[in-house]
């Protein structure tokens, strides 16, 4: 029994310590030196890049991250929970209609962060609707922005908001509503009082698998932010090509996954989470 | 049948949420079809697909991005199912750990790390960024998606049924193969569905580690989206979210069965 | 595992080129060359190109930066050459094969970056100006104007360290090849003053929104200007009354390449004086070959914004490399005037 399953995890283990592993070490042992004079890597060790990250402009930029995905996050579960709560109830139409949140997820996440480029540009669907209804007269700049970056996270996130959402409220016990109409209470008040209570196991794993991502993003900050909305991932991206500090980018990555951790460690019960 | 509270306010906002959800891309592979370059509707015209179809560039990097996603696809799923046997027979939390930490890894931070270690390795194998290299680096953050949706499948498997097996002689193999893996099956391809449409769609890390000759569909987008609005990525766009959306929906329907 | 080694072995194989003849893998900046000047090569020469485009210097030291791109041939701005030489990404250029290196201007022949040209060939030269969008009135006529109020939103800057803070040392009156501690710094302030009207840090993505409309003044390299004067009459050039840099760019060769004669042989096809005249007209640029220029139609000879007067010419300064302190300073500016 053992040898037949020591085989199959054999592929597993040598890719996660080949290419997650060993990737990361190297990440690990780079934070520790020096820029070369031109750019790359260089002795002496030192922990300068460490100490850099105590710069109030690149704090500015953790709580900016900070910020940005924790609003994505707060504004998922604001659209996502109502949504999550009418399919939970939708009897047999359930998985067409989660289905249908699904399925915009799984295409090109490149193409659905360029679908928000093409509405709000100045000369974009958006303003041009405007301007022909006449309610404004000069284009809005929808772009370039904090807000966009966070619009264009959290179209990109919000099934992975509703889907734990949606697990936790379908096994909701209807009968406890029932009770809590029996007893008198309005439909708002058996809402606040008694499902979004239980259903804090699921806005806790859907806020995580919302947040996080968030955190890291890159791609979307940099296509939505135009390069002025700086993120950890915009900052780490950075190093690796423009300014050649690949000891600084290292431990700015290494400080991120540290949070990461944190945040899992912290967050993610046992019982609830994980992948078995 | 108690009468559902707030059941018309959820609807619409329900209504409301998924034209958020799809009416982007609609709007864009409406636009596709749009004569004109710009956001006014000039009548219908197929010139940015056939000028789609007519780019050297787009055909072949969707070429490689496909390659990619087929050899990574076929990698990933067997080392993923594999493994979410081996899981299922008895827990690995250090395995399970660690994959469940490259799902959480920020991207950027996958990409320069693999990136760094390509270049290590270099130094001495003298092997330049590639195909291969693109490959790898999708199998190395596929394995953990493909886990998670084999394992969900396994669970709905009874373990007494090897049992069964063993029992009147099989070996492990034969019991495995025999088995549990026709049991699976409908979910390992719903695994590969997913590892599939994961690497297709990479940009981020692929765009790290790719080489002079493995530039990718997403990567090929990515330039020409930074260039600003272009109707040819409005087409291309259009026809990787019909292909995806096929696609996931298959996979749906294998999950379910 | 059968099945398994077969499908490595041929992911190995469909990783090979599925083309016998020789390959040259060129990379340059985006919209550089004519569009038939690859055609021609591969035609006369029997060979087939890769051709890839950046946008900046960085993204093309970025990839090459580690030995292993798989580039042959890449087009670095002058003050970009030593810091690849010191680095060894570069292979040495023989002048026996190049015969045409004669055709270049007198003043390209011994340049400061590289005096007996023995590692990069000058290609083009480009100068950073302002470009702007015609309703803009009055327009710009100098870096000071990119400070202004009425910009807000509506105004780029390029994507690069060297260029933008060379219009904040313009600004200040000072020289774009600073390498004083102090006015780099004044330089990257006045850098973040701008931040707040900044509407993005853009190269020459931004051409299709100048054209739009969307922006209103946008820092941008003469040649992209020209290309968008191209596009629409709404466009115009000006070069900033404090000063400009002036930027050669040059082909090098990769010590990596595993083709150097074919590169070379390259080379000496881009120094012919019709290809270069090809090239200068297509791209909309100054070109660094005089024989190429006797024969470039007059109007184009003429273009201002391309081939503007000796007034103009005497406010341009030459980029130099910046000195390995400098340089860091530099960088580690830049990281901070994109992260405020």
């Amino acid at each position: 029994m053992k040898r037949l399953r020591a085989w199959f995890l054999a592929p597993t283990w040598t890719v996660m310590l080949s290419l997650f592993a060993a990737p990361l070490a190297i990440i690990l042992a780079y934070s520790f030196l020096t820029r070369g004079t031109w750019g790359g890597i260089s002795r002496p060790w030192s922990i300068e890049s460490y100490q850099r990250l105590a710069d109030p402009i690149y704090l500015g930029i953790l709580w900016r991250s900070f910020w940005i995905a924790g609003a994505a996050t707060v504004l998922c579960l604001l659209l996502g929970f109502p949504l999550a709560l009418f399919i939970s109830r939708a009897g047999n139409r359930k998985n067409l209609y989660l289905s249908l949140v699904i399925l915009p997820f799984w295409t090109s996440f490149l193409v659905r962060t360029y679908a928000w480029m093409f509405l709000l540009r100045d000369t974009g669907l958006i303003n041009t609707v405007l301007q022909k209804l006449g309610l404004i007269h000069n284009p809005l700049p929808l772009l370039y922005n904090d807000g966009a970056v966070i619009l264009g996270l959290v179209y990109g996130y919000l099934p992975f908001m509703v889907l734990p959402l949606y697990a936790t409220l379908e096994r909701l016990d209807r009968n406890l509503l029932e009770a809590a109409a029996d007893l008198g209470a309005k439909p708002w008040v058996a809402l606040t009082r008694v499902v979004i209570p239980l259903s804090a196991p699921g806005i806790r794993a859907g806020a995580i698998l919302v947040f996080i991502p968030c955190l890291g993003a890159y791609l979307t900050p940099d296509l939505l932010g135009g390069g002025k909305t700086v993120m950890i991932g915009n900052l780490i991206q950075n190093q690796f090509t423009t300014a050649r500090d690949w000891p600084f980018g290292s431990a700015v990555s290494l400080t991120l996954m540290a949070i990461v951790l944190v945040l899992l460690l912290v967050f993610v019960r046992r019982q609830e989470g994980g992948l078995v | 049948m108690k009468k559902k509270w707030l059941a018309a306010p959820l609807a619409i906002y329900a209504v409301l949420a998924y034209l958020f959800l799809h009416l982007p891309l609609l709007i864009l592979a409406g636009f596709s079809f749009n004569a004109s370059r710009f956001t006014v509707w000039q009548g219908f015209s197929l010139a940015w697909y056939r000028a789609a179809f007519q780019n050297g560039q787009l055909k072949e990097s969707a070429w490689n991005s496909l390659i990619i996603a087929v050899f990574a696809t076929i990698a990933a799923t067997i080392i993923g199912t594999l493994c979410a046997y081996g899981f299922w027979k008895r827990s690995q939390p250090v395995l399970a750990g660690s994959l469940y930490m490259s799902l959480v890894t920020p991207e950027i931070v996958s990409g320069i790390s693999l990136l760094a270690f390509y270049q290590w390795i270099f130094r001495f194998l003298h092997i330049q960024l590639g195909m291969h290299t693109v490959i790898l680096a999708h199998v190395s953050f596929s394995i953990a998606y493909v886990v998670i949706v084999v394992m969900a499948r396994l669970r709905t498997v009874d373990a007494q049924l090897e049992e069964a097996a063993l029992d009147l002689g099989a070996n492990e193999w034969e019991a495995f193969r025999y088995v549990t893996l026709p049991a699976i099956l409908p979910g390992v391809v719903a695994a590969a569905l997913l590892a599939f449409t994961v690497s297709f769609d990479d940009y981020v890390i692929t765009s790290m580690v790719a080489g002079v000759d493995s530039e990718t569909l997403p990567m090929v987008i990515y330039a020409i989206a930074r260039r600003g609005v272009n109707p040819v990525v409005n087409a291309i766009s259009a026809l990787i979210v019909v292909g995806f959306g096929s696609l996931i929906l298959i996979s749906e329907r294998l999950r379910a069965t | 595992m059968n099945r398994r080694y077969f499908l490595m072995g041929a992911a190995g194989l469909a990783a090979c080129s599925r083309d016998r003849r020789p390959r040259l893998n060129i990379f340059n900046w985006s919209d550089y060359i004519a569009p038939d000047t690859v055609p021609k090569f591969e035609a006369e020469f029997g060979v087939r190109v890769r051709y890839g485009i950046y946008e900046s210097n960085e993204e093309m030291l970025a990839r090459v930066m580690g030995g292993n791109s798989g580039w042959d041939v890449v087009f670095p701005t002058d003050y970009i050459v030593k810091p690849m030489l010191a680095n060894e990404l570069l292979a040495p250029v023989h002048r026996e094969e190049l015969p045409n290196l004669a055709q270049l201007e007198p003043r390209f022949q011994h340049p400061d970056w590289d005096p007996e040209l023995n590692w990069s060939v000058p290609y083009m030269v480009i100068a950073a100006g302002i470009a702007y969008n015609r309703k803009l009135n009055p327009p710009p006529r100098a870096w000071a104007d990119m400070w202004d109020e009425r910009l807000r939103g509506r105004m780029t800057m390029l994507d690069d360290p060297f260029d933008v803070i060379g219009a904040c040392l313009k600004k200040l009156g000072l020289s774009v090849n600073s390498s004083d501690p102090g006015e780099l710094r004044r330089a990257q302030a006045e850098a973040i003053r701008q931040k707040r009207l900044l509407r993005a840090y853009l190269n020459a993505e931004v051409r299709d929104q100048l054209v739009s409309g969307d922006v209103l003044a946008a820092h941008m390299w003469n040649t992209t200007a020209q290309q968008a004067m191209d596009s629409s009459p709404e466009i115009g050039f000006v070069y900033p009354e404090e000063g400009y840099a002036v930027y050669p760019d040059c082909a090098v060769i990769l010590r990596e390449s595993k083709r150097p004669e074919l590169a070379h042989k390259f080379l000496h096809f881009l120094l012919r004086p019709d290809i270069a005249a090809a090239n200068a007209l297509a791209a909309r640029t100054t070109t660094t070959n005089a024989g190429a220029r006797k024969i470039l139609p007059p109007a184009f000879r003429d273009n201002p914004t391309l081939y503007p007067g000796p007034d103009v010419i005497a406010r341009g300064e030459w980029a130099k490399t910046t000195e390995p302190a400098a340089q860091r300073l530099r960088d580690r500016l830049w990281t901070e005037i994109k992260s405020a």
